[in-house]
């Protein structure tokens, strides 16, 4: 059983992966690796931030071991992590003939995985303050959401569980208002999934909603869920795990 | 102990409605007539389920086609009181949760599918007390489809000598639909007659009439009995296949023990 996550560079997915094992947590807690050892693994101190992760390698399986509290009690899931390289998305990368056989590797994982995390940039209008330049205007994104959706129909007829993640959200919404509004408890929460997920949706992901919607209808047995996310609040960062937990705990 | 066995198309509801079973606290738990307690792990886990998915406004994922051995049974006591002072009737029943898809591929041509075997083996095994049959869907086409899959299915049950001895409680699932709500009270003519004809009549004339009925039911239900609207939401892009609970207080399911004592008493 694995949870993949998968998007473009330099979109957070080495440091969500990461940032969840820190043990300042809430309902989610990563038993293992150790988060000081991840840390020196993915982590350049000198620079201040993640490594970007190397594509050479398509795939880099770990396994994770999470608990997750949920509305019955606590859960722990064992799972596979795997963290890919956003290189592997362009098409230089994919058209090198040497890469073939790593990204076969890499379809013959996704088809398995029991959940899929993609996680989207935010795109240059919703950013504000700090060098919005550096992000991809709405247009760009739409088009490339539209990739992903042929991308999931074409090779990953089988996914039941799509988390779309628009990461960084610490750049476009007051972080600490967003998630308390979507916050989860295990014995009262104010929203439901449904909820959170409408809200979402409608406030962050309208520009793609009709994509979203076109790709729910093709996939069979396809959940897509939304959520934003930010490795500077811990509720954001959990919210996508306990939802996922909720189905893989056994 | 009688054997059940769920089965119906895709998305049907079948795991939905063993959860509620299961989650009676919630469910039935407030009606004074029933009371179900669940035997075993199984029952027991999926009771959690219904509390960590289905209260938190999420829903089930499609039952994975593995093998039959590693399928769950569902095991509970059911206790029925009909009148107060009259002594209580309780049964026990363990259910089979089939895949949907595999109830779908009955009627392909491709015959010899290992897994597909081993469903069917166990679904008319002597010791299978009945079969549940949910079916949700009316859209076009879907009358012709089920058709053929009922019909092969009365096939295979025809040569594994059930014919005579197999209960069939087929039941329109997801009642509180508005199109449907009204139709509940007498389910054969204004809902499976209506919408389902060819199929209904392939069952009334190759089952035994003593061994076949037909229900009305919705694991969600409406919001108050003088309310009935429905307690759902459908989920976007999914055309009404995929739908959560709307105000999980109100959750009440709506005629959901009738079939299983039918199936168990006659
Ligand atoms: N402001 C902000 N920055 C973030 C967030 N998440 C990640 N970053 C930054 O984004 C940059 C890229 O993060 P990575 O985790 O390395 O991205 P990646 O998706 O793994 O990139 P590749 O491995 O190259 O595909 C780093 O500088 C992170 O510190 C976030 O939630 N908010
Ligand atoms: N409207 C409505 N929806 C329901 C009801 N019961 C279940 N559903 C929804 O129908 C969808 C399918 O339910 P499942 O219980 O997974 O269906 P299933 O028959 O087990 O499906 P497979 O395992 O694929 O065969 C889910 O989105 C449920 O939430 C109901 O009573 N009313
Ligand atoms: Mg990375
Ligand atoms: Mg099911």
């Amino acid at each position: 059983m694995g949870v993949i996550y998968i998007g473009d560079r330099e979109t957070g997915k080495t440091s969500l992966a990461m940032e969840l094992a820190n043990p300042n947590s809430h309902y989610v807690k990563v038993t293992h690796p150790d988060y000081e050892n991840l840390k020196v693994m993915l982590y350049d101190d000198a620079e201040g931030r993640t490594k970007a992760t190397d594509a050479s390698q398509a795939l880099y399986d770990r396994a994770l071991e999470i608990q997750v509290e949920l509305p019955t009690g606590k859960k722990e899931i064992l799972l596979e992590w795997l963290d890919t390289p956003g290189e592997i998305w362009r098409t230089r990368w994919q058209q090198a003939d040497e890469n073939q056989p790593e990204w076969q590797k890499f379809l013959g994982s996704i088809v398995d995985s029991e959940g899929i995390l993609l996680v989207v940039p935010p795109y240059r209008e919703i950013i504000s303050g700090a060098n919005r330049e550096d992000y991809i205007t709405q247009q760009q994104w739409c088009n490339r959401f539209e990739r992903w959706v042929k991308f999931f129909r074409q090779d990953c007829p089988k996914v039941r569980h799509l988390v779309l993640c628009l990461n960084k959200a610490d750049l476009f919404c007051d972080v600490n208002k967003e998630a308390s509004r979507l916050e989860y408890s295990p014995n009262r929460s104010p929203m439901t999934w449904q909820k959170r997920n409408a809200y979402v949706m409608q406030r962050y992901f309208r520009p793609i909603q009709t994509q979203i919607e076109h790709l729910n209808k093709n996939i069979s047995g396809l959940a897509i869920r939304c959520f934003i996310t930010s490795i500077h609040n811990r509720k954001l960062l959990e919210l996508p795990w306990i939802y996922l937990g909720s189905f893989l705990a056994d | 102990m009688g054997n059940i066995c769920v089965i119906g198309p895709r998305a049907s509801g079948k795991t939905t409605y063993l959860a509620a079973l299961a989650y009676k606290r919630m469910t039935i738990g407030k009606s004074k007539q029933f009371n179900i307690i669940p035997l075993n792990d199984d029952s027991r886990e999926i009771a959690e389920k219904a509390e960590n998915i289905i209260c938190q406004g999420e829903s089930f994922e499609p039952t994975r086609v593995e093998s039959v051995d590693t399928l769950p049974d569902y095991s509970f006591k059911i206790a029925v009181k009909k009148f107060p002072r009259i002594k209580e009737e309780s049964f026990q029943l363990v259910f089979k949760d089939y895949p949907g898809e595999v109830f779908e591929k009955i009627a392909e041509s491709d015959a010899g599918d290992a897994i597909q075997e081993e469903f069917i083996e166990e679904c008319f095994r002597k010791d299978v007390e009945g079969c549940l049959i949910l079916f949700s869907d009316w859209i076009k086409g879907t009358d012709n489809h089920y058709n053929r899959i009922i019909n092969r299915f009365l096939e295979l049950m025809d040569s594994h000598d059930r014919a005579k001895d197999l209960r069939l409680a087929v039941a329109m699932s997801k009642c509180e639909r508005g199109e449907l709500w009204s139709g509940r009270l007498d389910p054969e003519t204004d809902l499976f007659n209506r919408h389902l004809p060819m199929t209904t009549a392939t069952l009334r004339e190759k089952v035994t009439p003593k061994n076949i009925r037909f229900y009305a039911i919705s694991t969600f239900g409406v919001l108050r009995r003088n309310d009935p609207r429905p307690n759902r939401i459908d989920e976007q892009g999914k055309s009404g296949q995929a739908s959560v609970l709307r105000e999980i207080p109100r959750w009440q399911p709506y005629n959901i023990i009738a079939p299983l004592y039918w199936l168990n008493k006659g």
